[in-house]
C-alpha cells in the first residue's frame, strides 16, 4: 500500500499554492482513519488516537507542494514567460517538457547548431527561456492558460535497478506517504499530524499548522539531498541513498533539538534499524517554522535520503524507505513516554 | 494512418546512429507494400518502389533514421555509467533528464545525474557530458552483468500531437523527414513513370552520414531528393538563420545541390500551390545530400527540409502541414520531371 500511495501521490500536480489535487487524494487515504480538518491555507490538521496519550504533544509533519513554475507573461507570438516556485536549478529546465493543468508545453530553446562556442559552455538565464504550448498567437494561448497558472515537469515514474524509485515530486509526497501510512496503522501514543502546503516558498503551512497544534516535541518527515554520485568528495556526500533515514543535527534553517537527535539515534541503533546523520549544513525545511510556533517545539528531521532533489527526476531507494516506516512508530514510542 | 500518427508509429522506435534496427523495422512495414526492400550492410533500408531498365534516370529519395543519443563507454565501480555523445548533443538539456539504456535484453531506465546546487558554484557553467554519469540504480557488478559498453542511450521524452496540428517528440529528426518519404513513395508508386524510383532510409547521418554515401553507391542514382529538417524561428535565434514553421517546404539551394532541380522545385511548388520558402545555405548542407551528391561519378540533388523547433533535443516540434508540403513537393516534382507513359526518357 505504502509504494501505492508514493507513486500515485508523486504524479499528482501540486506546486506551491496549488495542492488541492495533493490534498484531495491524501483525505482519501486518511479519511475514517482519524480525526481532521483542513484550515484557512489549505494545511490538513489530522488526530489519530493511539493507545495512551503521551507526556508531551507530538506532531508529525510532511509538505504536500512541491517545486514547479508559474506562468507570469504571455508573448505576442504565443510564448509564455515564466520563474520558478521553489528553488529549481535552472541548468535542469532547458529541453523538459511540462504539463499547465492539462495543456502540455515544452522549455525550448535555439538549436545548439545555431549557439555560439561560448553560449554552449553557458546555463542559460531563467528570463531569457520560454515556455512553448504550441500556440499560435498570445490569443489562443490564452484560451489554454493564464498568468499564474502552475506548471510540473511531466515524468514517467519507474522502478529501476535494486530497489529504486524515479518520480518528479518524491520530494515530499515520499514524507505524505509515509504519515499516511502512520495514520492507518496502531499508534502507541496519541500523535497530529500535518499536511502542509507552501513549504518551497517559505514553510508557510508548516508555520500556521504548529501555531493551531502546539506540538511540544515535532518531528518534520522529509526528503533530503544525498549526492552519493561520482566524482564527490567524501565530505560532500551529505547522506547516501541505502544507508537508512537521515536525521538532521542542523541544516541552514534550524538547529534541531540535541536530544531528540541523540535519542533518535540510540533507538534505531537498539531496534537495528538503519539510520545516517545528515553529515553537512545544507538545506533547510519547515523545522525552522515549526520550531518556533507558539511557545516552541522541540523539533527533530526525519529524512528518506534523496538524489536529484528538485528536478523532474528525484530518485529514493526502497531499503530507506523501509527503514523510515519502521524508526516512525518506535520514535513515537520514545518520545510520548 | 494519419501524418501525425505515421510521424509518431516512426519516432517511437529507437534508432541511436548505428543502431537502427528498430526504427528501420517499423519504416519496413510501411514501405513494404510499395517494393522490394533490403538493408545495406551498414543498416540502411533501401526501397525500389519503380525500375524504369538500364540507361532510365534513377531518383532516390532519401530521409535518414538515424538519431542522435549516447553511447556507454564506462562502467564506474559503483555502477554509474559514463557516456559519450553519437550525434550533436546540447548539454545545456541533459541535467536530471530520464533516460533508458537500450542493451540486448531490452530498456533499462536511468537518470542523468546532477550535482546538487550546494556543491556545484553558480558560475553559470554547464558541465561536459564526459563529466557527467547515468544513474540505473545497479551496483557495478550488476551493472556490468546487464549493460554493455557501446549500449545506447536516449533521453525520454512525451511523444504526442499539439493543438494546431503540431507533433512533439525526440526523434522527429528525422522521422519526419522519412514520413515525407514514405508518403511521396506511396503515391508515387501508383504513378506512371519514366524513372526508376527508389527510396533510402538511411543510417548515420548524425556521425557522419555513412549511410547516405554508400546507399546512393549502391544504388547509382542520377537525381536525389534528401529531406531532412532544418531550424524554424524562436525568438531566440537568429531570423535570418531559420525558417518558419508552418510555412510550407524549405527548399534548399546551396553550392552542393543542383540549381536546375531548386529551380524546378521551386516554380512547380508555385504552380500547384504547396506552401513552400528558400532555404539558403553557403557550403554544405550539413545533411545527407552532401554526401549523395559526391558518391560515384556525382549525382544531382534537391535538399528538402521541414522546419523543426528545438532541433537536437527531446522535445522536437514540427507542423505536420509542413511535412505534407515536403511530401507534395517530391510527387510533383517527380511526376513533372519523370512522368509519362512510363518507358525510359
Amino acid at each position: 500500500m505504502l509504494y501505492k500511495y508514493i507513486e500515485r501521490l508523486s504524479g499528482i500536480p501540486g506546486v506551491s499554492g496549488n495542492e488541492e489535487q495533493v490534498r484531495y487524494e491524501i483525505l482519501r487515504m486518511i479519511e475514517g482513519k482519524c480525526l481532521y480538518k483542513v484550515d484557512a491555507l489549505g494545511n490538513i490538521l489530522a488526530f489519530k488516537k493511539g493507545r495512551e496519550t503521551p507526556k508531551q504533544k507530538l506532531m508529525i509533519s510532511a509538505h504536500m507542494d512541491e517545486v514547479g513554475l508559474i506562468v507570469t507573461y504571455i508573448e505576442d507570438d504565443g510564448l509564455l514567460r515564466f520563474t520558478t516556485v521553489g528553488g529549481i536549478d535552472k541548468r535542469t529546465i532547458p529541453g523538459k517538457s511540462v504539463l499547465i493543468g492539462e495543456t502540455f508545453g515544452v522549455i525550448g530553446m535555439k538549436a545548439m547548431h545555431m549557439k555560439s562556442a561560448e553560449e554552449r559552455e553557458k546555463a542559460a538565464d531563467l528570463d531569457t527561456m520560454y515556455l512553448d504550448i504550441g500556440a499560435k498567437d498570445r490569443d489562443e494561448a490564452r484560451k489554454l492558460v493564464h498568468l499564474g497558472d502552475r506548471a510540473v515537469f511531466c515524468s514517467q515514474y519507474a522502478e529501476f535497478g535494486d530497489g529504486f524509485l524515479r518520480g518528479r515530486a518524491l520530494d515530499n509526497r515520499v514524507g505524505c506517504a509515509l504519515a499516511a501510512a502512520l495514520i492507518e496503522s496502531d499508534l502507541p501514543y496519541d500523535c497530529h499530524f500535518a499536511f502542509t502546503v507552501q513549504e518551497e516558498t517559505g514553510t508557510t503551512g508548516g508555520k500556521t499548522a504548529a501555531a493551531q497544534i502546539a506540538p511540544e516535541i515535532a518531528i518534520v518527515l522529509e526528503t533530503t539531498t544525498a549526492c552519493d554520485i561520482p566524482d564527490t568528495p567524501p565530505a560532500k556526500v551529505v547522506c547516501a541513498l541505502k544507508k537508512g533515514p537521515v536525521l538532521s543535527f542542523m541544516d541552514r534553517g534550524t538547529i534541531y533539538d540535541r536530544d531528540l537527535y541523540r535519542r533518535a539515534l540510540t533507538i534505531a541503533a537498539e531496534k537495528g534499524i538503519a539510520c545516517q546523520p545528515k553529515a553537512g549544513v545544507y538545506g533547510g525545511n519547515e523545522a525552522r517554522s515549526v520550531q518556533v510556533a507558539g511557545e516552541g517545539a522541540k523539533v527533530l528531521a526525519v529524512s528518506v535520503p534523496c538524489r536529484y532533489l528538485h528536478t523532474p527526476s528525484c530518485v529514493v531507494n526502497r531499503f530507506d524507505v523501509d527503514e523510515t516506516r519502521k524508526l516512525l512508530p518506535e520514535l513515537i514510542g520514545a518520545f510520548g513516554r | 494512418m494519419s501524418t501525425a500518427k505515421m510521424i509518431l508509429n516512426l519516432c517511437d522506435a529507437v534508432g541511436v546512429s548505428g543502431f537502427e534496427d528498430r526504427a528501420a523495422q517499423t519504416a519496413w512495414g510501411m514501405l513494404a507494400q510499395l517494393g522490394p526492400c533490403e538493408t545495406t550492410q551498414l543498416g540502411s533500408l533501401i526501397c525500389r518502389v519503380h525500375e524504369a531498365g538500364k540507361g532510365a534516370p534513377h531518383v532516390m529519395l532519401t530521409a535518414h533514421l538515424d538519431q542522435i543519443g549516447m553511447i556507454v563507454s564506462y562502467i564506474e565501480e559503483n555502477g554509474f555509467l559514463r557516456v559519450s555523445n553519437c550525434g550533436g548533443i546540447d548539454r545545456s538539456l541533459v541535467l536530471a533528464a530520464q533516460v533508458q539504456v537500450h542493451t540486448e535484453n531490452g530498456p533499462l531506465d536511468g537518470v542523468i545525474c546532477t550535482i546538487p546546487p550546494h556543491l556545484n558554484p553558480d558560475d553559470g557553467k554547464l558541465p561536459k557530458l564526459e563529466d557527467l554519469c547515468i544513474d540505473v540504480g545497479m551496483t557495478g557488478e550488476e551493472a556490468r552483468e546487464k549493460i554493455a559498453l557501446g549500449d545506447r542511450v536516449t533521453i525520454c521524452g512525451q511523444a504526442r500531437e499539439l493543438p494546431g496540428g503540431l507533433v512533439c517528440a525526440p526523434s522527429i529528426d528525422d522521422r519526419a523527414g522519412c514520413a515525407s518519404v514514405i508518403l511521396a513513395a506511396k503515391r508515387l508508386a501508383a504513378a506512371k513513370l519514366g524513372c526508376t524510383l527508389s527510396v533510402a532510409l538511411v543510417s548515420m547521418e548524425e556521425v557522419g552520414s555513412q549511410g547516405a554515401y554508400t546507399a546512393a553507391v549502391k544504388l547509382t542514382p542520377t537525381h536525389c531528393v534528401a529531406v531532412d529538417v532544418s531550424f524554424a524561428h524562436t525568438p531566440d535565434a537568429p531570423r535570418a538563420k531559420c525558417g518558419l514553421m508552418g510555412r510550407g517546404a524549405m527548399v534548399g539551394i546551396a553550392p552542393v545541390l543542383d540549381n536546375g532541380m531548386f529551380k524546378q522545385m521551386k516554380k512547380l511548388a508555385k504552380e500547384a500551390g504547396i506552401p513552400y520558402q528558400t532555404e539558403v545555405m553557403g557550403g554544405a548542407t550539413g545533411t545527407d545530400a552532401d554526401a549523395v551528391a559526391i558518391s560515384g561519378a556525382g549525382v544531382r540533388c534537391a535538399l528538402l527540409s521541414i522546419p523543426i523547433k528545438y532541433m537536437h533535443t527531446p522535445i522536437e516540434m514540427v507542423c505536420v502541414t509542413d511535412v505534407e508540403a515536403v511530401a507534395d513537393l517530391i510527387v510533383s516534382y517527380v511526376r513533372a520531371e519523370f512522368g509519362g507513359d512510363g518507358n525510359a526518357l
